[in-house]
């Protein structure tokens, strides 16, 4: 989609009389970019693995290569397994949630009538507001004693007395995850929205006339034509999940039954000063995310073909 | 009939279902922070403050009746409010200065390596943040530039700019071209026709890209935690730090929370439009 939305600008006769001034004029406005993005973004990739196959420990005189010990050692080491398998665990439920939530949430918003703008704006919000703020106040939300949701519970008659979230390692996990989820459903029911904004309201009217129910013009009408949308947004969610910090740290700390990889990488690395190792884990984190989100690309090339 | 009335009744429940999630821990942080602490500390909990109070924020701002401990606390919540707006309005400001010459090179100036290094910027994007940041934080310490704001400038620059740029651009290239042929016929240069023609066009985009850019810097948590550890700490590595004590002062913490959301509130409820257009453009990759 890049290159289709790139090439009808690139004009003909856009070099024109003055084209070595353009391209000078061009080349002096993209020079701090280049800088930037190079000093501050690929040369810090590039020795990410190259030190990767170091031995780089401020605990330990010298750096000597280690070839792809790190890495070794990453893939037999149990604890980050563990967090290895917290994280799939966090996409599985949070891709799941967010696509599920934030279609609904983007169907609603879509017949919420004159309602609608207020209604976006408050769906809107939590993504806005910063990760950190919204697991304090879950974290107050989720307090046994005195938090609003065993309140509610106990309200509506359930035995929630006192219950702890983050005890049983599966609720836990949910409980968090159900965090993140708050922040990025927005994202996806935005980007659904503008989907379903796209649908030509002909086809309803016409399949109203042809007698069909609403939910078959949902399956035959709507999704395949929102499905590049959902595709989109479910690659976001994919890498926002793998990105997965800031709730977790806040609201479990360094707790293993929780802990998703990107924590594991930050205490191997600033707590540990195993600074090699955790850019190893980096790097394996790196492949994972870029991976995934290069199966959706795929995909999603794929569906807008078909479309 | 009967349907479209079951259907109606159906959509209003999901929507206050969807307003209820949406918005009811914001309200339940909001009200919490006038709660006075005595009465959260009561089961069963009430849904409604009975009573309302103003001694959370006092104490964060430091006036009227407080105890002597929670000096510190204001004068650490005054410097962490105005460190977070100094870095989010400095990472705002470079980002979206770089982004919208930038964008408007990359969509209409001829220069060799236009499309690869444009590629090459956006590709960054799909690169995790923290990929870099061990070696990020060795440069800035020998840079000297940990705890600095130029060094968080720095790298929200390098985490933001891409976006922007992406925005940017498709914003140059959505104008109409015969706007700035006509300009160029006149005698216009092209620093001329940017500045007084095509930027005041692009403003709904420039206020699209600065809100994303702002609202990503304003709730940066693991990049200041490494990068602004003292001096430049912000609101959302401060706030975190008021409940790692033996006693959480849960109305303490919802009210600095509030007023950390203050900023994002206003700018959804202001200028969700440019937000939310933006939102789509910068996803539709």
């Amino acid at each position: 989609m890049t290159l289709a939305a790139a090439v009808p600008a690139r004009r003909k006769g856009d070099k024109g009389i003055d084209g070595s001034a353009d391209a000078r004029l061009g080349l002096m406005l993209a020079a701090p970019i280049v800088f930037a993005m190079l000093s501050l973004v690929l040369i810090p990739v590039a020795s990410t693995l190259w030190e990767s196959m170091h031995r780089v420990n401020p605990m330990m005189a010298g750096t000597p290569f280690i070839g792809l010990q790190h890495y070794r050692d990453l893939l037999a080491d149990p604890i980050v397994n563990e967090a290895w398998r917290n994280t799939f665990i966090y996409v599985a439920i949070c891709v799941a949630l967010e696509t599920a939530g934030g279609i609904g949430a983007a169907l609603l918003i879509n017949q919420a009538g004159r309602w609608r703008r207020y209604l976006l704006a408050a769906v809107v919000l939590p993504w806005a507001l910063p990760g950190v703020v919204n697991a304090v106040v879950w974290g107050w939300i989720y307090n046994p004693a005195f938090g609003l949701l065993n309140g509610i519970l106990v309200a509506a008659g359930l035995d929630f007395e006192k219950f702890v979230w983050f005890n049983d390692r599966t609720i836990a996990l949910f409980a968090v995850s159900l965090v993140h989820v708050w922040r990025m459903l927005p994202l996806t029911a935005v980007i659904v929205l503008a989907a379903l904004q796209s649908i030509p309201n002909d086809l309803y009217e016409a399949a109203r006339i042809d007698g069909a129910s609403r939910p078959k013009m949902f399956a035959n009408i709507t999704l395949p034509l929102i499905r590049g949308g959902i595709a989109i947004a479910m690659t976001q969610s994919t890498v926002a999940a793998f990105n997965f910090f800031d709730e977790a740290w806040i609201l479990t700390g360094s707790a293993r039954g929780t802990r998703p990889i990107l924590v594991q990488v930050y205490l191997e690395a600033f707590q540990n000063l195993h600074f090699s190792y955790g850019m190893a884990l980096s790097v394996l984190v790196m492949i994972a995310s870029l991976a995934v989100s290069l199966v959706y690309v795929l995909r999603v090339q794929r569906v807008t073909r078909l479309d | 009939m009967d349907m479209r009335l079951s259907h109606r009744i159906g959509v209003w429940i999901g929507i206050v279902v969807l307003l209820v999630w949406s918005v009811g821990p914001i309200y339940w942080a909001i009200a919490t922070s006038l709660t006075p602490t005595p009465d959260l500390m009561s089961q069963p909990i009430h849904f409604f403050p009975e009573h309302l109070t103003l001694n959370h924020y006092q104490r964060l701002a430091g006036f009227g009746y407080i105890a002597s401990g929670d000096v510190t606390v204001a004068s650490q919540f005054r410097n962490a409010l105005l460190n977070s707006v100094i870095t989010a309005l400095a990472a705002t400001i470079v980002s979206i200065f770089l982004a919208s010459l930038g964008g408007y090179a990359f969509a209409r100036l001829e220069f060799p390596g236009r499309q690869t290094i444009f590629f090459i910027v956006i590709a960054t994007i799909a690169i995790p943040g923290y990929t870099v940041l061990i070696p990020l934080y060795r440069l800035m310490v020998s840079l000297k530039l940990i705890d600095t704001y130029l060094g968080v400038t720095l790298i929200y620059l390098s985490a933001f700019l891409p976006l922007a740029l992406w925005l940017m651009r498709s914003v140059f290239q959505q104008l109409p071209l015969s706007i700035e042929e006509a300009a160029r016929i006149d005698g216009a240069g092209r620093l001329t026709i940017l500045f007084r023609i095509v930027m005041p066009l692009a403003a709904p985009g420039l206020v699209a890209a600065s809100i994303i850019t702002f609202l990503g810097a304003w709730g940066q948590y693991m990049v200041p935690l490494i990068f602004s550890p003292t001096r430049t700490k912000p609101l959302t590595v401060l706030i975190p730090e008021f409940s790692t004590k033996n006693f959480v002062d849960y109305g303490l913490i919802n009210a600095a929370g509030t007023i950390a959301m203050i900023v994002p509130i206003l700018i959804v409820v202001f200028l969700n439009r440019y937000l939310v257009s933006g939102l789509t453009a910068g996803s539709v990759k």
